[in-house]
């Protein structure tokens, strides 16, 4: 058995938000987990890292509308390395339409604007 | 207020009746503060105030200390300016959107710039595929400056460029400049203001690979410098306070992280022999307009009263002007919610209101579904008759600092004040604020505040309605949400068109040059208006600047 959950955070492309990220990074770490944070990249050295790192999760954020592309993108390099286990969620502003899109997509779950980080530290550690 | 006799009655009174009658009534929670922790008392008298000279300490509105306003007549002369902020997708359909805010009573240009365009990149650079064209307008070359502008009277209209990346802000303001000299409108009639300031670039939406931060700042100052040469009325740095609180500060290390680069600026500026007084009339701030009401607006008075007060003291400037503290103020875009969106119309309200009062020369409002999408035509029309609801209909306008005198917010004013000075005096310890950003200390000082900030929405004890009380569950999201035009191909097909268009020899000579000046040391804006005349690309520029000053990983966690 693996001891504490390692988590990999990213920001999505050139998003220039950072504090959801920052402050969910620090919240899972509060909580026990192994946080890795590489700020903003695109999706091959998100992959790369997740490999490098060994982690179990990877978050990713984003609050430019990018997401529709590159979430879905960093989901399928994951599965094509064959890192089925890896689980990818998502955080920061999203149009309700685009959640069930991303779902399908492939992430695990996708947190809005206003979520707790009660929810997000939960889901993780579940 | 020093009649001594008379405040020691109002104390004694204010004593009694704090023990006999207060003290028997319940209060609804045990701390009040501010939402920057400012303990708030339940009643504010003159022995709040009893050592305020009011002569010294507030003065009239247009004289020292400034903090009942920059002008004698503040808004019963000029209101304020409704510098709504606007850009999207490609320069052909932002130019529509400028149009469309001019048509309907907006009185300046707020142009803000995609993700690539503001740290610097091309359309068709393979990093930015997804971004081009998101939170704001793509601009590749001068080309795009020109539509961006097209048929607009840029003569007569003030332009704010919201180029916050000194390397993006570089080439933008440069082609705003090259383009105006291609229409033959001199410098000295433009009017308008960038950006520019470092610590967006380095410590606010920070990436992997910026500029070191000594080199973004040195590329904020070439541009004043180059305004305070060539460009008189423009101001050529507006210091970011606004997105500072966005990515977590409170209200007061706001404006000293504000006052602290404004500081440096002049350092620099007189460093390179210009006198304070020949730039420090242009210097420029930009700030938040938040949740907390009164705080907000003893932030934007203290702010005018302890800028005044470094000016003269610390850098003996003259100028009436030099001394005045000049701000735009945009509503918090992170206290608007995606839950029940429409509620975001009166929370903007509230807060332009608060800008208002705290004496802003002009007012962005956010668009009520900015939690969710970039604003779409009907909430930007929104926001801007919100601006035009407090200006006409409220009175507050009638008359100059309607709160100066108040015992409670001349009282928050004043605890403000210190706790700026403290901070300011922080930063001076470490050797200025370019020194406080390598340590990595700003960055930690603004997370630390976001995730306190999280920490009390969390416990519940700062009550944001529809996030953590009034909830509705599975709601129905009834607004509109934009959708963003194409932008990708439209951008790349010019790129291709002008890159064959253009002369290669000139380009490369343009880029030799930029890089020589880089090199010697001197002022990149002076080339790099000549530069993008030829077409040169602001990628091209940028990827030149970091081939000489390389790139930096700011701290991130």
């Amino acid at each position: 058995m693996k001891g504490k959950k390692r988590i990999l955070i990213a920001r999505l492309g050139m998003d220039a938000h950072w504090r959801g990220s920052i402050v969910v990074a620090r919240a899972l770490r509060d909580a026990g987990m192994e946080v890795v944070y590489i700020g903003n990249q695109m999706p091959e050295k998100i992959v790369d890292s997740a490999i490098q790192e060994d982690v179990d999760i990877i978050g990713l954020s984003s609050l430019s509308g990018n997401h529709m592309i590159l979430a879905p993108e960093v989901v399928k390099l994951l599965r094509k390395e064959g890192l089925d286990d890896v689980m990818v969620i998502f955080g920061g502003t999203v149009p309700p339409d685009d959640v069930p899109k991303l779902k399908q997509a492939g992430i695990a779950e996708v947190f809005g604007p206003g979520t707790s980080l009660k929810k997000i530290i939960g889901f993780v550690s579940n | 207020m020093r009649n001594t006799n008379s405040i020691k009655k109002v104390k004694d009174k204010s004593k009694k009746w704090r023990d006999e009658v207060y003290s028997a009534k319940k209060e609804r929670k045990q701390v009040f503060e501010t939402l920057s922790g400012f303990p708030v008392e339940a009643l504010y008298t003159p022995e709040h105030l009893a050592e305020m000279d009011y002569l010294r300490d507030l003065g009239f509105p247009g004289e020292e200390p400034y903090i009942r306003g920059v002008h004698p007549n503040m808004y019963r002369g000029r209101t304020w300016t409704h510098r709504q902020l606007a850009g999207f997708g490609p320069p052909e359909e932002t130019n529509k959107r400028y149009k469309f805010l001019l048509e309907q009573g907006a009185t300046g240009i707020n142009g803000v710039y995609d993700y690539p365009s503001l740290r610097g990149y091309d359309s068709d650079d393979p990093d930015v595929y997804a971004d081009v064209g998101r939170g704001g307008v793509a601009i590749d070359t001068i080309e795009d400056m020109r539509i961006l502008f097209d048929g607009i009277p840029i003569d007569e209209v003030s332009v704010s460029l919201v180029s916050c990346q000194p390397i993006g802000n570089i080439s933008l303001q440069s082609m705003y400049f090259a383009n105006a000299q291609n229409r033959s409108i001199p410098f000295e009639k433009l009017t308008g203001t960038s950006q520019n300031d470092f610590l967006m670039e380095t410590a606010i939406t920070i990436a992997p690979g910026v500029l070191p931060p000594e080199a973004s700042f040195k590329l904020s100052c070439d541009a004043i410098e180059f305004c305070t040469k060539y460009v008189p009325r423009w101001n050529p740095i507006s210091f970011a306070g606004y997105n500072y609180r966005e990515a977590g500060c409170t209200a007061p290390q706001e404006i000293a992280f504000c006052i602290a680069n404004a500081i440096a600026c002049s350092d620099e500026l007189i460093k390179r022999g210009f006198d304070i007084d020949s730039f420090a009339s242009r210097l420029s701030f930009f700030h938040s307009a938040h949740n907390d009401f009164f705080e907000e607006i003893a932030k934007y008075r203290a702010a005018r009263r302890v800028y005044c007060k470094i000016m003269k003291k610390r850098f003996g400037a003259k100028n009436p002007r030099s001394l005045m503290y000049r701000f735009h103020v945009q509503t918090a875009g992170v206290a608007l919610t995606a839950q029940q969106p429409l509620n975001n119309i009166s929370r903007a309200a509230y807060h332009a209101l608060a800008a208002v009062l705290g004496g802003a020369q002009s007012v962005h409002v956010d668009g009520y579904d900015e939690a969710l999408c970039t604003p779409t035509e009907l909430s930007s029309l929104t926001a801007l008759r919100t601006q035009q609801v407090v200006q006409l209909e409220t009175g507050v306008t009638n008359t100059v600092d309607p709160l100066g005198g108040s015992y409670f917010v001349e009282s928050l004013t004043n605890q403000m004040e210190d706790k700026i000075h403290a901070i300011i005096e922080q930063i001076d310890n470490m050797g200025g604020i370019v020194k406080a950003v390598e340590k990595g200390w700003i960055h930690n000082e603004i997370s630390s505040a976001a995730f306190d900030y999280q920490a009390s929405i969390e416990s519940g004890g700062m009550p944001i309605v529809g996030v953590n009380c009034f909830q509705i569950e599975d709601e129905e999201i009834p607004v509109e949400l934009f959708e963003s035009p194409e932008t990708l191909k439209v951008q790349s097909e010019k790129l291709k068109k002008i890159k064959k268009e253009r002369s290669a020899k000139d380009v490369q000579k343009a880029l030799d040059s930029v890089f020589r000046c880089c090199e010697e040391n001197r002022n990149l804006m002076e080339v790099i208006v000549d530069a993008v005349k030829v077409y040169v690309t602001e990628g091209e520029i940028s990827k030149t600047l970091k081939r000489f000053y390389t790139v930096w990983d700011p701290p991130l966690f």
